[in-house]
């Protein structure tokens, strides 16, 4: 099957998604974002002093003007200084983005494995009571606050009041030597890893039971039971491609808010110069330079996702495929 | 069922191994020689540029990265300056407006690319006057010109002739490469307090021309520690092995042995600072988990106790007795912060300020008494200072000399009678109440402040309906609503610049008025002009009379409901030897820090 | 192994689908205990909205944490303010967030992802996808803070920030499954029985999405009451009146200094009520699902 004509045509089909996201975020950030200008004020200026701020920042130029700048600023991939931190963005988000990588794949990672996992065996004991225990703690990790849950992490697995096993803050992954050690990396990724899993197994093995009962109930699994399958077989062969769509939806789309959100709560507690930390201090005190890049990168990234969403939705279900030739 | 067994051993496995990892680590780092001091606050700063040192957090990374020709002694109270680039104190001409000051040769930048052969280059006079030229170039975005524009011979004709950093400003020279004269157009008695601040330090212009605005990210200077690398969550700082040597001279800088002696400070007596080999300062905004990096024992060294730790950290209040385990492990000290914080009313606005009509202005005037007659500033206190703050009226803080202690303490006292008696008195009612908005930049915090005083109003008669929270989401937006007259109350702190009363006073000097610092925009012809007599007076009796005589005027407008100044506690591990001061000393004791090995 | 895949056995009776749906409903146990708690907090919210009960909740006193005790149920918080009343009142907050959210959110969710679904490779779809795309490539935070901005006078303003973020998941989930329905036999006999458009997407494929609209309607649900803990800590969060964010935002602070009460209040009332939910949505999926019916 020849795919590129498939890929270059939604490519060309996603420009209008890039030219809507980054509009309409210009706009928000425009006209209803913080005004940096009394951020960067000294005390006592003058009516010049703040028209003269303004023409630092570009706020005197007509929007359409600064919006084709933007659109400039993301073909050359050149975002400029942040004008809060006088630093370039680029290398801002460069120095941000693995950090928040490494911090939120394993969780990330672990988080959909083992809610698989669960749900599978939940819907294997359907209403018995593998399946209620299951389905109680998801209900409890759901119920809890992610900020109690990082609090309550914190005191029992780092501070001296608890077990003290790993590091309250200080990210650093790199060996006595100057290395990457995978020691280091463990060592402080553990902790947030652990209490991503506890919010997020609850929602994840929830909505992922909730699939594989749809599809237990199809016709063709009663159809491999009487024609005398494993039940494990039914569950890893059957049920898990066909719930595949579903899944797929879901993983995907929480990729790019892995990539440029991070985790802003994680980031504070656990002093880890992520992204999401950036971002939000981006937001706060409005800094557009950082903004722009940020979501100009994150509707670049949907973008790729929803192509690759589509292109798997054809690998898993070529009924697709098959109706679109027709 | 297997796989997940197999799963958890695996992850128990991997965790019970870098936990033994860790410990060797951190026990090799304990056996090797580099003294790290891990300090920490409770913001992050921004730029690092010299220029936009206006937050407490970015001018405590200024001060130790930069050198400033003043510098406050490191012990000594109430705060007293000190030369630091500067080889003297200023000689002053006769009739104040002559400055003359001699800078140390022989003090070098750390080194840069933008330097010639790389390595930096003696500091020179020239530089004093380009940093400070640097903050009235409109390109650059300083935020400290209001420091000294319109008091600096010329400078601001040199902004208007377009900043050119080879004219001359004439008064503002370097007569030779150590000598710096500065000529002002009235007397400033404030203006050496101003070159001990982050927005009058010393910075290369090589260096500031080649990086452009990314000097505000990767500063170069000629203070006692170069940073490193710098992010979001710490700033990383090496000790600069080539910074001047000055033996610490403890009776000059105000050394008490009855104050200071048990935290080790002697041990230091004539030793070169910097102390430490590297210098991390970790900015740590929740609090809970600034607490648990620092009871770990091996994170950051020290911190402010957080308003949580409050039970767990005080025994008793009055004297300050803390609990005997705080003792046993930490040192710790305590003081009030040069700063305090107000509720203050917008004069401009036409509902609680000054209207055109007389009699509308004798009711609004007693709207705003009313309110602050029920304002209740030990319940808050309590609620949210440990109790510890300390209440003062009027605008003139404890921790500037000019303080009156003896002042009546009438305009902090709550008085619910007193309040509806006003009210009525004027004719107000709960129907012609006017919508009492509180506008804030919005936090659970604040929220409960609202809470709090919604509370107090409620108790003078103030309809619920009439109280309204206004929040926003940041502080930008808030302060932007402030700026352009939008808020007619307001809650907010100040901390000041140095230590003298003016610079809480000029909060309400008419000319000020917003998009300037004074919120109120107050305007009272008699303030004003006792405020020009007073500016250009050295500290005397004669100015304190005057500046009280200002601050009975705020209280009796019923401007502000003012003030509390809060009492912070710090706390840090026995292995360390300071005196820490996050007011107006800064972060000018960072040099003074040693660690002592185990 | 031989376990059972599910539980048949379930007593046939001749009534209508909807009622055979409560009779199946009311056999589950555990889904009727849910069904009875949710009634009770919808009773609270009541009493609250009639102002029965809850009125206190604004009221401060010199009192500040004090322990439960017949005048305070659950003790006083850190301004003197008393914890039973804010709690009780803060279910009616919790009720207009998570309801509002949950419902809006999924009506606009299956509307428009079962018309993209169903349109598939139209420029139908095509919009709804792009307007998905838009909005969720914007920061979470940028659009909240940008609509609190832009609506600082309106008090539903975080829930419609809420609702225009939290619809896309549940449209893209619809869509992905009206995608796949569309090409099932019973669709495309309907289809060439020649039945209008409108009456097999309403019919026909909608109904069949049911079990995956009640998941993501509970879970928006939760998800709303819980972001507002989170808009709540960063100041975003509800301006009129208190919310369980707003107090366990507040007792991160007490937990820190040994007073659980609010905590304790705002967060075992949020949690029962999201478990009671989740009971008795699991009970009602059971019983609309048209796969267990025969």
């Amino acid at each position: 099957m020849n795919i590129w004509p498939f890929v270059i045509k939604k490519l060309i089909g996603a420009i209008p998604l890039l030219l809507g996201v980054t509009l309409l975020a210009f706009l928000l950030m425009v006209y209803f974002g913080p005004d940096l200008t009394y951020e960067l004020l000294g005390k006592n200026p003058s009516q010049q002093d703040i028209d003269n701020i303004r023409t630092i920042l570009g706020y005197d130029q007509p929007f359409i003007w600064r919006y084709l700048n933007y659109l400039r600023e993301l073909l050359t991939f050149d975002f400029g200084m942040s004008m809060m931190k006088d630093q370039p963005v680029i290398d801002m988000l460069t120095q941000a983005i693995p950090v928040s990588l490494l911090l939120m794949l394993p969780g990330f990672i672990l988080g959909n494995v083992l809610a698989i996992i669960l749900a599978l065996k939940a819907t294997q004991y359907r209403g018995l009571w593998p399946d209620k225990t299951i389905m109680t703690f998801a209900v409890i990790g759901m119920s809890v606050s992610f900020l109690v849950v990082i609090i309550a992490f914190q005191i029992i697995f780092s501070s001296s009041y608890g077990l003290d096993w790993f590091p309250v803050r200080g990210w650093n992954l790199t060996s006595q030597e100057g290395h990457f050690s995978l020691w280091q990396y463990l060592y402080h990724v553990s902790v947030p890893t652990l209490a991503t899993l506890f919010v997020s197994l609850g929602y994840n093995t929830r909505f992922y039971r909730a699939v594989l009962v749809e599809e237990m109930n199809k016709d063709y699994i009663t159809t491999a039971r009487a024609s005398g399958h494993s039940t494990t077989r039914i569950t890893y062969q059957f049920m898990l491609k066909n719930a595949m769509i579903p899944i797929i939806t879901r993983v995907m789309f929480s990729i790019p808010l892995i990539i440029i959100s991070g985790s802003l709560l994680i980031e504070s507690y656990f002093g880890i110069p992520g992204v999401g930390q950036i971002t939000y201090d981006a937001i706060i005190a409005g800094d557009q330079a950082v903004l722009k890049a940020v979501i100009g990168l994150t509707s670049v990234l949907f973008v790729l996702v929803l192509l690759i969403a589509e292109i798997i939705y054809r690998v898993f279900d070529p009924r697709i495929d098959s109706r679109q030739a027709a | 069922m297997r796989t997940k067994l197999t799963l958890t051993l695996l992850l128990v496995l991997l965790l019970s191994a870098c936990q033994q990892e860790s410990t060797e680590s951190t026990q090799t780092l304990r056996h090797s020689e580099k003294k790290v001091y891990r300090h920490s606050e409770d913001d992050r700063p921004n730029s690092l540029d010299p220029i936009k040192a206006s937050t407490v957090y970015s001018n405590l990374l200024v001060v130790n990265i930069f050198d400033t020709l003043y510098a406050y002694k490191y012990l000594e109270r109430p705060y007293a300056l000190k030369p630091n680039l500067a080889v003297d104190m200023p000689s002053i001409s006769e009739n104040g407006l002559v400055y003359t000051i001699k800078i140390k040769p022989e003090v070098r930048f750390t080194d840069h690319l933008a330097f010639t052969n790389g390595q930096g280059r003696e500091v020179k006079a020239q530089d004093f006057v380009y940093s400070i030229m640097r903050s009235f170039d409109p390109n650059n975005g300083g935020t400290g010109a209001w420091l000294w524009q319109g008091k600096i011979v010329g400078i601001d004709d040199w902004r208007e002739a377009g900043a050119d950093y080879d004219a001359l400003i004439p008064g503002l020279l370097a007569l030779d490469d150590y000598t710096i004269q500065i000529k002002l157009t009235e007397p400033y008695p404030q203006l050496t307090y101003t070159l001990a601040m982050g927005f009058s330090a010393i910075t290369p212009r090589e260096v500031v021309e080649h990086l452009g605005q990314e000097f505000g990210s990767k500063p170069v200077g000629s203070g006692p520690f170069k940073l490193t690398s710098f992010n979001s969550d710490t700033a990383y700082l090496a000790k600069n092995p080539n910074f001047r040597a000055e033996p610490l001279d403890l009776a000059y800088e105000g050394y008490d042995p009855e104050l200071h002696s048990k935290y080790g400070i002697q041990k230091l007596s004539g030793k070169a600072p910097p102390f430490i080999d590297e210098l991390e300062v970790h900015f740590i905004k929740e609090t809970s988990s600034r607490w648990h990096s620092f009871t770990k024992g091996n994170e950051i060294h020290y911190t402010t106790v957080p308003k949580d730790k409050q039970s767990a950290v005080i025994l008793q209040q009055e004297p300050l007795q803390l609990h005997p385990q705080i003792t046993d492990q930490y040192h710790y000290t305590y003081g009030l912060e040069a700063g305090f914080v107000y509720h203050g009313f917008n004069m401009q606005d036409p509902d609680f300020g000054i209207s055109g009509d007389e009699v509308q202005n004798q009711k609004n005037h007693a709207l705003r008494c009313a309110i602050r007659k029920a304002h209740n500033w030990s319940q808050k206190n309590r609620a949210f200072y440990f109790g510890l703050g300390q209440v003062f009226p009027g605008i003139i803080p404890p921790s500037v000399p000019e303080f009156d202690p003896a002042m009546s303490i009438d305009s902090v006292e709550v008085d619910i009678e007193a309040a509806r008696t006003l009210l009525s008195d004027y004719g107000w009612t709960a129907d012609n109440l006017p919508l009492f908005e509180y506008h804030v930049s919005g936090s659970v915090l604040q929220k409960q402040f609202f809470e709090q005083m919604r509370g107090f109003m409620h108790a003078i008669g103030y309809p619920a309906n009439k109280i309204k929270y206004q929040p926003y989401p940041n502080f930008g937006q808030f302060n932007k609503a402030v700026k352009n007259r939008q808020a007619p109350f307001f809650f907010m702190g100040w901390t000041l610049d140095y230590p003298d009363a003016e610079n809480t006073l000029q909060l309400f000097y008419g000319p000020n008025e917003t998009p300037g610092q004074n919120n109120f925009n107050y305007h009272n012809p008699k303030f004003d002009a006792l405020f020009e007599q007073s500016r250009i007076l050295q500290p005397s009796t004669e100015r304190t009379a005057l500046y009280r005589e200002m601050n009975q005027m705020v209280v009796d407008d019923c401007v502000v409901i003012s003030g509390l100044s809060r009492n912070k506690i710090h706390l840090w591990h026995k292995n360390v030897i300071t005196f820490p001061d996050r007011e107006i000393v800064g972060g000018f004791h960072l040099r003074y820090v040693d660690i002592i090995p185990e | 192994m031989t376990q059972p895949l599910y539980i048949t056995g379930i007593a046939q009776s001749p009534q209508s689908p909807s009622s055979r749906a409560w009779y199946r409903f009311k056999t589950d146990r555990w889904g009727m205990i849910g069904l009875f708690v949710v009634s009770i907090y919808f009773v609270l919210t009541l009493g609250v909205w009639f102002g029965l009960w809850g009125t206190n909740w604004s009221q401060t006193s010199h009192a500040f944490h004090q322990p439960a005790s017949v005048t305070h149920w659950f003790g006083t918080n850190a301004i003197g303010q008393d914890i039973a009343n804010r709690g009780i009142y803060a279910t009616k907050v919790a009720f207009e967030v998570g309801l509002l959210v949950a419902i809006c959110a999924t009506l606009l969710g299956t509307l428009t992802g079962s018309l993209a679904g169903f349109k598939h490779n139209t420029w139908i779809d095509s919009v709804i996808l792009w307007v998905m795309g838009v909005l969720d490539s914007i920061p979470f935070y940028l659009f909240v803070a940008a609509i609190a901005y832009a609506m600082s006078e309106w008090i539903f303003a975080m829930h419609l920030a809420m609702i225009l973020v939290f619809w896309t998941e549940t449209a893209r989930i619809v869509r992905a499954e009206v995608m796949r329905l569309k090409h099932m036999e019973f669709v495309e006999s309907a289809q060439a029985l020649g039945q209008r458009q409108a009456l097999i997407l309403f019919k026909h494929i909608i109904p069949n999405t049911n079990h995956l609209l009640i998941i993501q309607a509970t879970i928006t649900f939760v998800a709303a009451i819980k972001t507002e803990v989170i808009l709540s800590f960063l100041g975003l969060g509800v301006k009129e009146g208190i919310s369980w964010g707003l107090m366990i935002a507040e007792s991160t602070n007490d937990i820190q200094a040994g007073y659980f009460n609010n905590f304790l209040v705002a967060s075992g009332l949020l949690f029962i009520l999201v478990i009671a939910f989740n009971f008795f949505a699991d009970a009602l999926q059971d019983a609309l699902d048209p796969k267990l019916q025969h």
